[in-house]
């Protein structure tokens, strides 16, 4: 198998097809049944797999918050406790008697208020927050919320019946692992409609990188909200099949310890990594059992005799995997294939091709900015002042950047380009100052407000997702092309469809433009510097933002790249028709592209003008060299 | 009234000295702990077997099991977080949960799940405040606090190393430049802050007067807690949050008592940490509103002040 061919097709593979999908829900139906009315299957073991099936979905719930968003919850027991509570509120005897799948829908819809409840103030805040957060709710919900007779039924525990249909109830436990196993088949199909989809993309984006992530048009905090919401739904159904599959559940089913050990599984199966996750889940429920070694894994570590020994293992297990291979033992595998391919003599290096972008419209996605369009200037910005502390890192700049110039930025280093730039993106908020883009004040718009009126950028430390691939990232850069709603995203139902299709087929062109379908499944961050600023502004391109704004692109390039670049960059002022806002120490380059130029030193716009000409000014000289030279000298 | 104030003020210190440790690891690593509190425990038990299986006087058992806990927060960052400097948050964050859960197995392996007393030998002196009998350690433990979270911050400062301390995580590269040893930093705080978790837990078990697995974890989450509350990069803010957490599970406590179940203490401290999260998320915000009715005028005082 000639690895340049695995790679230039491989996203084919990825999807689950529908027919897979059936295979997989009718196997998952019927054969537990089957072959429970066999000897090979007896009733212990079928509740046992039923408890591994409940907490394959609980995994991929965590694994969907911690692995694709990178947020931390280490309380997501409370989440399953609410699930299984709730569906007995809903379906117990003694409660509301209404029909199985609505205590599920119940349990879904409860652990997703939980999560809003909880989220909407942890997640607001970069940092790790909800994780001290969790950890409270976990011990809340344990000790105070399912202590109440009401809701965790005291004592006794709560009654989950088992659902039926008719009069049939389900209750031979290898009937109830059918269901378990359809849940478990349903919600890894979910799962992986999500990766495929604008969320599961966007909280890529959001772990990998924030501001990059809001630069791409993603509402950062609304996305980690979602994907704690997301989280928590799953999590409310891994827990009505849990306390279902039981039939009584009490509040120390959920206790802390669980919640701990839903991270340990989620680890060390791999975050992100689906088949890793619930692998885990179900060894670490069945191995333990099978191999007689405890009564059940850690069941209720605070209360009862443990065996110390093996739970010390899993602790050891836990730390070296997680200081030998940080992505886990299905990071270990892939670490491995991949040493195993470069020792096969690798990738063939790609012979430099000067980027040839394609002229893509607007995507049918992003509304098209036809009112503005008349307007001359795309950015204009009056006075802004930035101030970190005592630092005036940009003191009352103002710049214009007129539609379809080359502008350039330069300056010494600490000039404050950059933190003239965020304030532009809406990166961070300037302290006093007017922004406005395409004639519409955004002074007060979020950065993926921004970025959504037509605004592309790099950033000095390239703005790309490293760990995925080319094509992934050219895909993630698109959120904004994808306005499809979440349900048509998770269940690839009516209009993600055509939305997909269309910010695949830009990917395709991208990358064919940039010469580097080669590399489309290699991860970004496997690259070379330079590559990266080429696959970065592909990414910043894909969308065909009005205005595109570049950080020092030329950084990290050869002087034969740089050269390409410059070419490059006409070509997406004169045949694209992008308007382009450069921040670059390459002199010549910037000479050589910009229609005008715009020095900056020590916060203040200090020159503005003709390029060759404000270069010679002898306040831009001082700028660069310190003091001000005798005319000739300067000319050099 | 003052019940509830004395009752407040002697927890309040112990999360406050837990609070303490974990602001210390964050600011001079920029990890935020999870272990801490398993740290504590097995520092308690060391304490037990000192004195109730050796036989050692109740002073020695209390150093052995700082020592103890110092030595465990060493041993961790040089074997496991030091190799984790340029990792993922979130992977750093679930090592020491796994730390944790080590300890946890580690205790019930060695001392099992049955309760264990350790008594010490001050037990018997004792004063009431409003009826609430405060003993001596109860008040070194406020003070203890009080100290560390107004002294230390200020001690630091004087030394270069100190300063490295408390730039570490904000700026490695700096505190490299002005030649403090980066690995002395992480060392040191880990140590420190491990032997502070021992403290607290030697200091509040006589309150309780068992240990049993786990039994620091559950005091630890509400001092992880006030760290959060206390702002998370400020010693004195530690103070403050513990507290302000313990001051308002005795007077949940004593008000609101009837309201549910036990585990009120809990569901307290969920609440101020999501109303002080909430605050802080939208404070910049609400500024912003307030100043910005005169919007878009640049200040023209300030032009040009700076050459």
């Amino acid at each position: 198998m000639s690895t340049a061919a695995t790679l230039t097709q491989p996203r084919a593979r990825r999807r689950l097809p529908v027919p897979t999908l059936l295979v997989a829900l009718v196997a998952a139906a019927v054969l537990p049944p089957l072959i429970g009315r066999t000897p090979i299957l007896s009733d212990p073991n079928a509740l046992l797999l039923c408890r591994a099936c409940a907490f394959g979905i609980a995994a991929i719930s965590l694994n969907m918050l911690m692995g694709y968003a990178g947020q931390i919850s280490l309380g997501q027991f409370a989440f399953v406790g609410i699930g299984s509570f709730a569906t007995g509120m809903v379906t117990g005897v003694n409660d509301l008697r209404y029909p199985w799948l609505a205590g599920v829908a119940v349990a879904a819809a409860a652990g997703a208020l939980l999560a809003l409840l909880v989220g909407l103030p942890a997640l607001r805040l970069r940092g790790l927050y909800l994780a001290v957060v969790t950890i409270a709710v976990a011990y809340a919900a344990w000790q105070w919320l399912f202590r109440f007779e009401r809701i965790g039924g005291g004592s006794a525990g709560k009654v989950l019946p088992r659902p039926y249909f008719g009069t049939h109830v389900i209750s031979g436990n290898a009937d109830f692992l059918a269901i378990s196993a359809v849940a478990l088949v349903l919600i890894w199909w979910l799962d992986v409609n999500l990766v495929r989809s604008r969320f599961g993309r966007a909280f890529q984006a959001v772990k990998a990188d924030e501001r990059v992530a809001a630069s791409f048009g993603v509402d950062v905090a609304r996305y980690k909200l979602l994907a704690f919401m997301l989280s928590g739904a799953v999590a409310g159904i891994g827990g009505a099949i849990y306390g279902t599959a039981f039939g009584t559940v009490t509040g120390d089913t959920f206790d802390y310890s669980q919640s701990l050990l839903l991270v340990v599984i989620v680890v060390i199966g791999g975050l992100g990594s689906r088949i890793g996750v619930v692998a885990a889940a179900f060894f670490a429920i069945l191995l333990p059992v099978w191999l007689h070694l405890v009564n059940g894994p850690f069941t209720s570590l605070f209360h009862h005799g443990i065996d110390g020994i093996a739970l010390m293992l899993n602790a050891l297990l836990l730390m070296y995997t997680i200081a030998r291979h940080p992505d886990g033992l299905a990071g270990a595998v892939s670490e491995a294939r991949e040493k195993r391919m470069r020792r096969r003599g690798g990738e063939p290096p790609l012979p430099p091709t000067r980027p040839n972008l394609p002229s893509l419209g607007r995507p049918r996605g992003m509304p098209e900015p036809t009112k503005l369009s008349s307007h001359r200037a795309v950015l204009e910005v009056t006075g802004v002042n930035v101030r970190f502390g005592g630092l005036r890192a940009v003191d009352d700049a103002s710049i214009r950047v007129d539609r379809g110039t080359i502008v350039g930025l330069m300056g010494p280093n600490g000039a404050g380009k950059t933190t003239l730039f965020n304030a532009i993106t809406g990166a961070l908020r300037p302290d006093t100052g007017r922004i406005e883009l395409l004639g519409q004040d955004v002074s007060e718009l979020p950065a993926h407000a921004r970025a959504a009126l037509g605004v592309g950028r790099t950033f000095q430390l390239i703005g790309l997702v490293k760990g995925q691939s080319v094509y992934e990232n050219l895909l993630i850069a698109q959120h904004l092309a994808t306005p499809n709603g979440l349900l048509s995203g998770l269940t690839r139902v009516g209009s993600s469809r055509w939305y997909e299709r269309e910010i695949r087929q830009r990917a395709d062109a991208t990358l064919e433009g940039l010469g580097f379908q080669r590399y489309a499944s290699t991860p970004v961050g496997r690259l070379s510097h330079g590559q990266q600023r080429i696959v970065e502004i592909g990414c910043a391109l894909v969308t065909s933002p009005e205005l595109v704004m570049l950080d020092e692109p030329s950084s990290g390039m050869s002087p034969a790249a740089a050269e390409d670049l410059a070419a490059t960059l006409r070509d997406m002022r004169d045949v694209l028709g992008r308007t382009i806002l450069l921040i670059e120490h390459n002199v010549p380059l910037v000479l050589d592209v910009s229609d005008e130029l715009y020095v900056m030193d020590a916060g203040q716009v200090i020159a503005n003008g003709e390029p060759v000409e404000v270069v010679t000014r002898p306040e831009v000289v001082t700028a660069y060299l310190g003091v001000a030279p005798a005319r000739e000298e300067a000319r050099v | 009234m003052l019940q509830v104030l004395v009752l407040g003020l002697i927890n309040g210190g112990i999360y406050a000295i837990f609070a303490l440790g974990v602001v210390l690891v964050y600011r001079g690593t920029g990890v935020l702990t999870f272990a801490h509190g398993e740290i504590g425990t097995i520092a308690l038990y060391f304490a037990y077997f000192l004195v109730a299986k050796v036989g050692l006087p109740w002073a020695a058992g209390a150093l052995g099991a700082i020592a103890l806990a110092t030595l465990l927060g060493a041993a961790f960052e040089f074997l496991f977080v030091r190799r984790m400097v340029n990792a993922d948050p979130v992977s750093t964050v679930v090592l020491t949960v796994g730390l944790g859960l080590f300890l946890l197995a580690a205790e019930f392996f060695f001392f099992g799940a049955t309760p264990r007393n350790l008594e010490p030998p001050t037990n018997k002196y004792y004063f009431t405040i409003d009826n609430v009998v405060v003993r001596p350690w109860q008040v070194a433990a406020l003070v203890l606090a009080l100290a560390l979270g107004f002294g230390l911050q200020s001690a630091l400062r004087r030394s270069d190393f100190g300063l490295g301390i408390l730039a570490a995580a904000q700026d490695p590269a700096a505190v490299r430049l002005v030649g403090v040893p980066l690995s002395r930093v992480t060392l040191t705080v880990w140590s420190v802050g491990a032997g502070l978790s021992g403290l607290a837990a030697l200091l509040i078990e006589p309150s309780v007067g068992v240990v049993a697995p786990g039994y620091a974890s559950e005091l630890f989450v509400i001092g992880l807690a006030a760290a959060v509350v206390g702002g998370l990069t400020s010693l004195p803010g530690a103070f403050v949050g513990g507290v302000v957490l313990g001051l308002a599970q005795s007077a949940s406590h004593r008000y609101l008592g009837s309201f549910g179940v036990t585990g009120l203490q809990y569901i307290v401290v969920l609440t101020i940490l999501l109303v002080v999260l909430l605050g802080r998320a939208f404070a910049p915000e609400v500024r912003r509103r307030l100043a910005r009715p005169h919007t878009g005028a640049p200040s023209a005082t300030t032009a040009g002040a700076t050459a």
